[in-house]
């Protein structure tokens, strides 16, 4: 398949290597033998959102944040329709936030998010950051990642993580995390998450390939470095939620 | 009476508390306690220089101090690293007659950047130097921006800052402030035309978060900015490198004050223009300053020279979770065109908290190992497979990449044979698992 994949904002919300999560997945679509084009969008540049397989923005600063929001939200009824197309996305850190109803910032001001989600953020002085260590009803083994957010998140019905033995949740310690709807996976997850969750890579791929009708192939390639990455951080997450 | 008391449990606290490693800290904790303020109740020196930033505090901060006392003054300073407001409180109180009058000229401060405002809550510092912002330990720090944020109320009207106008980020201290000297590096033979590193924080303004442009990069988003939409600009410097050759180690600042450079980066450059900088704000002699930084030697244990097996080793100690740490040291090796071996390590994240978080591995620029020089790279640690994937997005050769695990594993693989230069790159929570392992050479 000749795939396209569109990163939005690359140098604007580019905290933590999230741009990893682009690279990894393009990595992965092209050792299936698909023909993969990366393209990155900055603001005030066009995107046909309608010929895209896959939409990513990664995690940027408050202030970095509401300046994507403004070149983005006139873009929310395209998205939207490509939501409901199919296409597959990730929001992943304050990205998350966009896909929301609207976003209160600390000092109270409130900006109007593009509506894909019914979810409304707060954000505040206090920052959680920490490690994650929580479910997801996509499969079994756990999810992996660490959080660095000022915001908390009301309204969201189809979490991502269905919770977190460690980790701040959307409202709450502990509770459900990111949102998840059909092709449109988010989450305050931030940095190279699909990196450090290879399953949620799968899952990445898995909607991609659904919404182009294909089967993944048979025969898909070993990624020992990734799969151990996973292994030893999740034993040592795994280790230390237990002793809370 | 509690301040008389205050003093005398710390000064004991930290007699006591030498022998038990916990004598930086836990006694000024203690004082602050038994007298919450103070801090305002003794009698500081007329001047009180504070160092902050994401990198070079440690090393700007240790030559003022050589530079200051090659002058003739008296400094008290926190060479024991403990930049919080405990660690500060014990230095104070320790340096104090028991009637609370500091016995110092000056008063030397480098300060953790989240936490300067609580440190300067009750006395604000003469001469505040803000060395730069970066990304580093966002388990700690969040984002650059919002340690912007939390040193901001840290600032007196009263203090001169001394900012560096090459730091879009850190310059933005300036606005709205009076008392200002900048330092910068003009464009000479280091400057470039593109921004180095993986990623472009030079590329939006810190202001209004339009694009910005540079005329010159020096890394990262360290050059002359000027923002097109709101005109924040590098502002004209007062202190200013006007030459550097790090190929010869020689740097002119002022465009006659020359100084050889004993570790030649651009880093040190910046390291020592700052200090430089706030030295002759605080009335040094240019001469006097330059005497004692020209080919200076940091004692702060960064480089380590040692023998493993046939090779001759460096340790580079960078911070993890800080891309700019890393970069820099793996900058040197680069540029040393030595035919050499590299080993990065990465077992645990801090030495201070626990945490799996590897994320920041791909801000780190290690494509700049791929170079024929570096025959090849043992990618060594837990976090060794985190490495490997790192690394194959780097072009490095897959033939050139060992994976240890086990750290031990890894010195006797390289002690087995082998006689090229061995360079080494980690953080203090991991060094001393190689130091261990090694001779080390007398620095």
């Amino acid at each position: 398949m000749e795939l396209k994949l569109i990163h939005f904002y690359p140098d604007l919300m580019s905290l933590y290597g999230s741009y990893a999560n682009v690279a990894l997945l393009a990595r992965h679509l092209t050792d299936l033998n698909n023909s993969v084009v990366v393209q990155t969008v900055r603001p005030g540049e066009d995107a046909d959102l309608a010929g895209a397989d896959f939409l990513y923005m990664g995690a940027g600063t408050e202030r970095s944040q509401k300046a994507a929001l403004a070149d983005f939200l006139p873009r929310g009824e395209a998205v939207r329709a490509a939501a409901a197309a199919g296409t597959t996305m990730l929001f992943a850190g304050t990205a998350m936030e966009l896909l929301g109803k609207s976003i209160t910032d600390a000092d109270g001001k409130t900006y109007e998010g593009i509506g894909l989600g019914g979810f409304s953020s707060v954000q505040g002085k206090r920052r959680f950051v920490g490690d994650v260590y929580g479910s997801t009803d996509l499969y079994e083994p756990a999810v992996v990642g660490f959080q660095n957010k000022c915001s908390v998140i009301s309204g969201v019905d189809t979490p991502l993580l269905t919770g977190c033995a460690m980790g701040f949740g959307n409202e709450r310690e502990g509770g459900p995390e990111g949102f998840h709807s059909g092709s449109v996976f988010a989450s305050e997850l931030t940095g190279p998450l699909l990196v450090k969750n290879p399953l949620m890579l799968g899952a990445v791929i898995a909607s991609i390939y659904r919404r182009r009708n294909e089967a993944i192939p048979a025969e898909i390639p070993a990624y020992p470095y990734e799969e151990n990455g996973y292994a030893i951080t999740a034993q040592q997450l795994k280790l230390r939620a237990g002793q809370r | 009476m509690r301040k008389f008391l205050a003093i005398l449990v710390c000064k004991l606290g930290h007699f006591v508390g030498k022998f038990i490693g916990k004598g930086s800290s836990m006694p000024g904790q203690v004082a602050l306690k038994i007298c919450p303020d103070i801090l305002s109740r003794v009698t500081l020196p007329e001047h009180i220089i504070a160092v902050t930033g994401s990198n070079g505090k440690t090393s700007t901060v240790e030559m003022i101090a050589a530079i200051l006392r090659a002058d003739g003054r008296t400094v008290v300073y926190n060479e024991e690293g403990s930049n919080q407001i405990e660690g500060v409180t014990t230095m104070i109180l320790t340096h104090s007659t028991f009637g609370g009058r500091m016995k110092a000229d000056v008063l030397l401060i480098e300060s953790d950047e989240r936490y300067a405002a609580h440190s300067f809550r009750y006395f604000h510092p003469t001469e505040f130097v803000i060395t730069n912002l970066y990304r580093d330990q966002l388990t700690r720090n969040g984002h650059p921006e919002w340690v912007y944020d939390a040193i901001l109320p840290a600032i007196h009207p009263d203090t001169l800052l001394v900012l560096n106008a090459d730091d879009p980020l850190s310059s933005c201290f300036a606005n709205g402030h009076e008392k200002v000297r900048w330092f910068g590096v003009n464009e000479c033979s280091i400057s470039s035309g593109t921004p180095s590193g993986v990623y472009h924080d030079g590329a939006y303004c810190p202001v209004c978060k339009s694009p910005m442009t540079y005329d010159y990069y020096h890394y990262n988003q360290i050059g002359a900015y000027r923002c097109p939409s709101c005109g924040h600009a590098k502002p004209k410097t007062d202190f200013t490198v006007t030459d550097v050759d790090l190929g010869s180690g020689e740097l002119t600042i002022d465009g006659d004050v020359r100084i050889q450079l004993a570790f030649r980066s651009i880093y040190n450059v910046y390291n020592i223009l700052a200090a430089y900088s706030v030295c002759r704000c605080a009335g040094v002699a240019s001469e006097t300053a330059c005497r004692v930084i020209n080919n200076y030697i940091l004692k702060n244990g960064r480089m380590v020279r040692f023998t493993l097996g046939g090779h001759r080793g460096t340790l580079l100690t960078s911070k993890h979770e800080n891309s700019i740490a890393y970069d820099t040291n793996l900058r040197y090796i680069r540029e040393s065109n030595t035919e050499c071996t590299v080993a990065v390590i990465v077992d645990a994240v801090s030495r201070k908290y626990f945490t799996s978080e590897t994320s920041w591995l791909w801000d780190i620029d290690f494509a700049q190992l791929d170079c024929p020089h570096v025959q090849r790279v043992l990618l060594c640690g837990r976090y060794a497979n985190d490495l490997a994937v790192r690394f194959s997005f780097t072009g490095l050769p897959q033939e050139k990449l060992e994976l240890h695990p086990d750290i031990t594993e890894a010195c006797d693989s390289l002690k087995r044979g082998g006689s090229e230069d061995l360079f080494v790159v980690t953080c203090f929570s991991d060094r001393d698992k190689l130091l261990s392992q090694v001779q080390r050479e007398p620095v």
